[in-house]
């Protein structure tokens, strides 16, 4: 059985990789739930699955991981051009774009400004709290990934 | 010899309003409970519970990722989330996690020659802990094979570098969350004198 991570790092089941992975369940399991409670959660905050799904592909192409970012597939054309990396976007879009791309990038650089503006643009605080954590997540699961490629052609 | 940083505990401050315990769903409520430490709700806690189904899987897998048996030494995992929090900007991180390896350790002097941006005396063990912390934190990602190589060289087998790699990208995580949703100041700013000209 293979998960997100190992997609991403290109392992399979029989891999040394994939084996040292499931000596941490924990881990391994744990960061599967994250996954689902950001990109597809019970309760979404009006932040639809598609949307989530648009933006999780524009972070990791931010990251230079293309083999984690999932096509967009969905029907809307805005959406689309989110996913793939455009700025040219209407509001509230435009706005959400901007902050995944700062957050992404230079994380450092965020201040109380970046969320201003979020609520200019018509988000509640549920929902500012779970962009962040979609942000973080995909931010997150781009580095072990990252480190496992690493490990892998490091052998 | 270099001076000797102690550090001190700064206060974050949320840029959002948190949830207030009156005002909580059951859910949310159910969700603060899972913090480490029950006795009071920090504004860290009650800012994330308003999206309570990602915190309590954060949660979990944050503790896992830094408590977890055996495996990378957690000084080592502390200092792999100092790399981030510092090339992530979150000084509040940084210094709770700066403070965890000087109590693990016993000792101040990593700490110390990091703050004061003394690199060249880390051990080498640590140079390329903290140095692999950094370029993984980068977005994108500017870690190299050569950084495996050299954890391999001080003495870190797969198990631990891959301890490493999640300690890190959890940080990539936490301190898109602690700088970005709020900012951390001083606990007891000091008054500084006034110059009248």
């Amino acid at each position: 059985m293979t998960d997100a991570i190992d997609r991403a790092a290109g392992l399979a089941p029989g891999d040394a990789l994939h084996a040292l992975r499931r000596l941490r369940p924990e881990f391994v399991d744990g960061a599967e739930l994250c996954r689902v409670s950001v990109l597809t959660p019970a309760s979404d905050q009006g932040l639809s699955p598609d949307l989530r799904a648009a933006l999780a592909r524009r972070m990791a192409l931010q990251n230079a991981d293309p083999s984690l970012a999932d096509p967009y597939g969905g029907a809307d054309p805005e959406l689309r051009r989110l996913a793939e990396g455009e700025t040219d976007l209407p509001e509230p879009l435009a706005s959400i774009a901007a902050h995944v791309d700062l957050v992404t990038q230079t994380p450092a650089k965020a201040a109380a400004e970046s969320l201003r503006r979020l609520e200019r643009a018509g988000l509640t605080n549920p929902q500012i709290v779970a962009l962040s954590e979609l942000i973080a997540y995909v931010n997150f699961q781009a580095r072990i990934a990252a480190g496992l490629r690493l490990m892998k052609e490091a052998r | 010899m270099i001076a000797s940083v102690t550090l001190k505990p700064l206060v974050w401050h949320p840029h959002i309003a948190p949830v207030e315990l009156p005002d909580a769903t059951p859910e949310q409520l159910e969700a603060m409970k899972v913090t480490p430490s029950a006795k009071k709700v920090s504004a860290y806690v009650r800012t994330l519970a308003h999206d309570p189904e990602s915190y309590v899987a954060r949660t979990v897998l944050f503790n896992a990722i830094m408590y977890a048996e055996g495996g990378l030494p957690r000084p080592d995992r502390e200092l792999g989330a100092l790399g981030a929090s510092v090339v992530n900007g979150c000084a509040y991180c940084a210094v709770i996690h700066g403070r965890q390896h000087a109590h693990l350790t016993q000792s101040t002097s990593l700490v110390s020659a990091v703050y004061l941006r003394r690199l060249d005396l880390l051990s080498p063990r640590d140079a390329a802990i903290f140095a692999f912390a950094r370029r993984l934190s980068v977005t994108p990602s500017e870690a190299t094979t050569e950084d495996i190589v050299a954890l391999r060289a001080v003495g870190l087998d797969d198990a631990e570098i891959l301890d490493l790699i999640h300690a890190i990208a959890i940080f990539g995580w936490a301190n898109r969350l602690m700088h970005v949703l709020g900012h951390a100041e001083p606990q007891k700013p000091a008054a500084q004198p006034r110059r009248t000209p």
